[in-house]
């Protein structure tokens, strides 16, 4: 196991296995700074309860926000939503000269921390901790906004200097002047010879037209374009529009030089605010996940897990997130599980699609969300800090390795225990069931052994009813099909569709969990099923005779 | 007042759409953003794709920028922010991207030349719009697709300013001809609102040919082009059959095997007049046998713009080009771009 600051708790099989990935990106976040936050949060270990504690009180207090300020929270969404991640342009406006639209993207930043400040600091929300609440930045955003209107748009406005209003003055002062010689010279034209030119100091004519060999003669114009049927002419400039025209060039170039300057004091002003500009993105980031975990809490009525010394997972009533968002989908309800766990072995027996995987999972997901600062989707629940988190299931991928299945589970499981150490939570899905039962059972029971005297907390479901009948093993077993009315439910399986099949029996399966113990009769619902999913009666009555 | 006064009392968008790539489109719309001014217009300025580049892409031919008056409401993708001659305050930073960067709407400060791109999907075009009209233009004109078979939806605008010229046949009879024929199927009647529209309208959502009998009872054939199955729609067609609604191309083959009788018995629908690909001299003779058409939506032709030289090299004479295409196009604003 490494330690240290690459310290894993889980794995990404585990974590993508168990729905920690998919807790994390069900939570609607909507700055990136939030979402890069929330990418690389660690979890919290043993030892660091009271840090825990106090992120777990982080998010009660925003859960408490959000249930009474629904209205603010969209604000403050609303604000989140234009936000973008500057900080590139943020931290090489300290060498650079930024760009037009650079500088507008930071006045927009600017723009958006000013309205969310003004959101926190107001006294009706004093709800929200004071770490998130954003330093002022009105000295920035005065240097950016010289008109002090605040909209958000942005120009090199005539304000940053006297010298890009006089130079712009000047160059429009030109422009008026040479259209008025023009205009003046267009009216001599008209005087003169009868001809009108454009607004655009031009005139297209006709070769065959009587005025063609007038125009042509007069001295003013020039030929600027001409084929076989028509030519245009313009006005030729004379020495008065060529000197305003020079002077304007060189404008132009001085216009520039002072745009320039004018980009690069911004650019500094920025980088010396480049701290607290840092710090406001980090804190907006960081309300973004408090808000995004707060809301996900309230929506998928999660609790705040008991976090105790000891190394256990009690859940009362617990949802698995993942599966209960697909029930709700097809209008469903999930049904809530109860488990608890201590250091040991405990297995899950019962029925086939009673859900023991599902379970198992459960167990991960509330004891993984816990340590990551989430509440957890239970009833109640407490949970005992552990220093590693691993789970072996069964997926496609090994066998997209090329691995049998059998193969790719010892490999898993070495690795699982190579790594395991005090305080660790193993959760094993049905172990060695690819391959012949007699050794698959003889593994099975040996691990057992060896778990047994291990200061781990393992879950193991299995369908090898012995496994469980080692002392100290606690045997949790799915009700399954045992209360079930068979008559009522086969003939509703009668006529029902054979795709809807599946659905009924999992209408009728009690998904709930208990301890069993004694050791009795482990209930042997596999072949009725099979039966019930339309598998031949030659085949169930074969398999019966074999059971006898 | 002026051509653009006008406009602007009737329309909030209009698109300038060539009726060939060179009809003068940019040429047209350099004419009309100087009427804007003259008739002291605030304009908007977007284009479908990116426009205004100093070279032509596909021909090489000379392409000008844009000149704009200060107060212009312009899109502009930020790559060619900084290349533009014109002061260009920043409104809004769109979400929309263009291969040129993320598009801008920006306000001209000052005065200059700016080379101009809209959204690339045309469906985006109208959002656009929406928000620079909030930005208070008055009318926003829209550089258009290439050419008049290319509007995806002409939902886009208000109306068309329909670009045309030289550049489309070395006859100028033949110029005229053809931009007749499209004024003419643009202005096809829209059907009428009624039972039969309503049920075209809810039924049309899979794109199926249907048709629709006198009682209202709604036959799809399983076909999504009509092209090349005139003769199973005839199969289809009976007595009491009164619209065909074709949601595709319209076209020789989707008519050539239609009984005459049965043709004139019903009353083809169409998406848009942009679905009709028959040239001038079919489209008479079906018509003539009794060929009846509607559209759902028709698309509104505002003005005409005529440009006499074709950059293969040569010219009509101007007033004879303006004058022939008055006659055969009467009521309709013909402007010469080129003057």
């Amino acid at each position: 196991m490494r330690m240290g600051a690459n310290r894993r708790l889980a794995n990404i099989k585990t974590r993508r296995e168990i729905g920690l990935d998919y807790v994390v990106q069900s939570i609607d976040l909507n700055t990136p700074f939030g979402k890069k936050q929330l990418k690389e949060s660690k979890p919290f270990f043993p030892g660091e309860e009271e840090a825990l504690a106090a992120e777990l009180d982080k998010v009660e207090a925003m859960m408490d926000f959000v249930r009474q300020s629904g209205k603010l929270t969209e604000q403050i969404q609303e604000i989140f939503m234009e936000v973008k991640d500057v900080s590139y342009s943020i931290n090489r406006a300290a060498s650079q000269s930024l760009s037009v639209v650079e500088i507008y993207e930071i006045k927009s930043l600017l723009l958006a921390m000013r309205r969310l400040r003004h959101i926190t600091v107001r006294e009706d929300t004093s709800l929200i901790p004071q770490e998130y609440v954003l330093e002022d930045t009105t000295d920035i955003l005065d240097i950016l906004d010289p008109r002090r209107d605040r909209i958000n748009t942005f120009y090199i406005y005539d304000e940053f200097s006297e010298r890009i209003h006089e130079l712009r003055g000047n160059k429009r002062q030109y422009e008026i002047s040479i259209r008025k010689e023009q205009k003046n010279r267009r009216e001599e034209i008209k005087q003169q010879y009868g001809i009108l030119l454009t607004p655009k100091f031009d005139i297209s004519v006709s070769k065959n037209s009587a005025d063609f060999e007038k125009i042509k003669a007069i001295e003013d114009l020039e030929l600027a374009d001409q084929d076989y049927m028509s030519a245009t002419f313009q006005l030729k400039a004379n020495e008065i529009v060529y000197e305003y025209m020079k002077k304007m060039d060189e404008l132009n170039v001085e216009l520039e030089e002072e745009e320039e300057r004018i980009r690069r004091e911004l650019s500094l002003a920025i980088s010396q605010h480049a701290q607290v500009l840092n710090s406001n993105c980090d804190k907006m980031g960081a309300l973004d996940v408090a808000l995004g975990k707060a809301m996900f809490a309230v929506g998928h009525r999660c609790v705040r897990p008991e976090i105790v010394p000891e190394h256990i997972v009690e859940i009362e009533d617990g949802r698995n997130l993942q599966v209960e968002d697909i029930l709700k989908e097809k209008g469903k309800e999930y049904c809530p599980v109860s488990i608890s766990l201590a250091d040991g072995v405990t297995c899950i027996t019962g029925a086939n699609m009673g859900g023991k995987t599902i379970s198992l999972k459960l167990s991960g997901q509330v004891a993984i969300l816990a340590q990551y600062g989430f509440f957890v989707p239970a009833r109640k629940a407490k949970v005992g800090l552990s220093n590693y988190i691993q789970i072996l299931i069964g997926d496609s991928q090994s066998v997209e390795r090329g691995l049998s299945s059998f193969g790719s589970e010892m490999e898993e499981l070495k690795i699982m225990l190579d790594n395991s150490v005090e305080r660790t939570l193993l959760l094993i899905d049905e172990i060695a069931s690819g391959t012949n039962p007699v050794e698959g059972l003889a593994l099975s029971k040996s691990l057992v052994d060896y778990l047994l005297q291990r200061p781990y907390i393992s879950l193991i479901t299995t369908h090898f009813e012995t496994v469980t009948e080692k002392d100290g093993v606690i045997n949790m077993q799915v009700r399954g099909l045992a209360d079930v009315n068979f008559t009522l439910l086969n003939r509703e399986i009668q006529y029902a569709k054979p795709s809807e099949r599946i659905n009924i029996i999992s209408k009728y399966m009690d998904y709930r969990l208990y301890r069993v113990e004694k050791q009795g009769q482990v209930p042997k619902d596999a072949l009725n099923i099979a039966k019930m999913l339309g598998i031949s009666s030659e085949i169930i009555e074969g398999a019966q005779k074999y059971i006898k | 007042m002026g051509l653009l006064y006008e406009l602007q009392e009737k329309y909030k968008t209009v698109s300038i759409v060539g009726m060939a790539k060179n009809a003068g489109k940019t040429t047209a719309l350099n004419y009309l953003i100087e009427e804007a001014m003259d008739d002291g217009v605030r304009l908007g300025i977007t284009s479908t794709g990116r426009d205004g580049e100093t070279q032509d892409l596909v021909t090489g031919t000379e392409k000008p920028q844009i000149y704009l008056e200060q107060d212009t409401i312009v899109t502009v993708p930020a790559q060619l922010y900084d290349l533009a001659d014109a002061g260009l305050e920043i409104l809004k930073k769109t979400k929309y991207s263009t291969p040129m960067g993320t598009l801008l709407i920006c306000r001209v400060a000052d005065s200059g030349y700016v080379q101009i791109a809209g959204p690339p999907a045309a469906m985006d075009t109208k959002k656009v719009c929406a928000e620079m009209l909030g930005y208070g233009c008055e009318l926003i004109l829209i550089d258009g697709a290439i050419d008049r078979k290319s509007i995806a939806s002409p939902e886009t605008s208000d109306a068309i300013i329909l670009s045309t010229g030289a550049v489309l046949s070395r006859s100028m009879r033949k110029v005229v001809d053809e931009t007749a024929h499209i004024v003419n199927l643009y202005s096809i009647p829209e059907m009428e609102a009624g039972e039969a529209r309503t049920l075209i309208e809810e039924n049309n959502c899979d794109d199926r040919i249907m048709l629709i009998d006198k009682e209202g009872e709604i036959t799809k054939l399983n076909l999504t082009t009509g092209l090349g199955s005139s003769r199973f729609i005839d199969d289809e067609i009976d007595e009491s059959t009164a619209y065909v609604y074709i949601p595709g191309a319209f076209t020789n083959s989707v008519i050539i095997d239609i009984d005459s009788k049965k043709l004139k018995q019903v009353t083809f629908i169409l998406k848009n007049p942009t679905k009709i690909f028959l040239n001038a001299m079919d489209w008479a003779r079906f018509r003539k046998k009794g060929l009846k058409v509607n559209v759902l939506k028709n698309i509104e032709i505002a003005a005409i713009t005529v440009n006499p030289w074709s950059p293969a090299g040569y010219t009509f004479d101007r007033e004879a080009l303006s004058q022939a295409m008055k006659e055969a196009i009467p009521g309709m604003p013909v402007i010469d771009v080129r003057v």
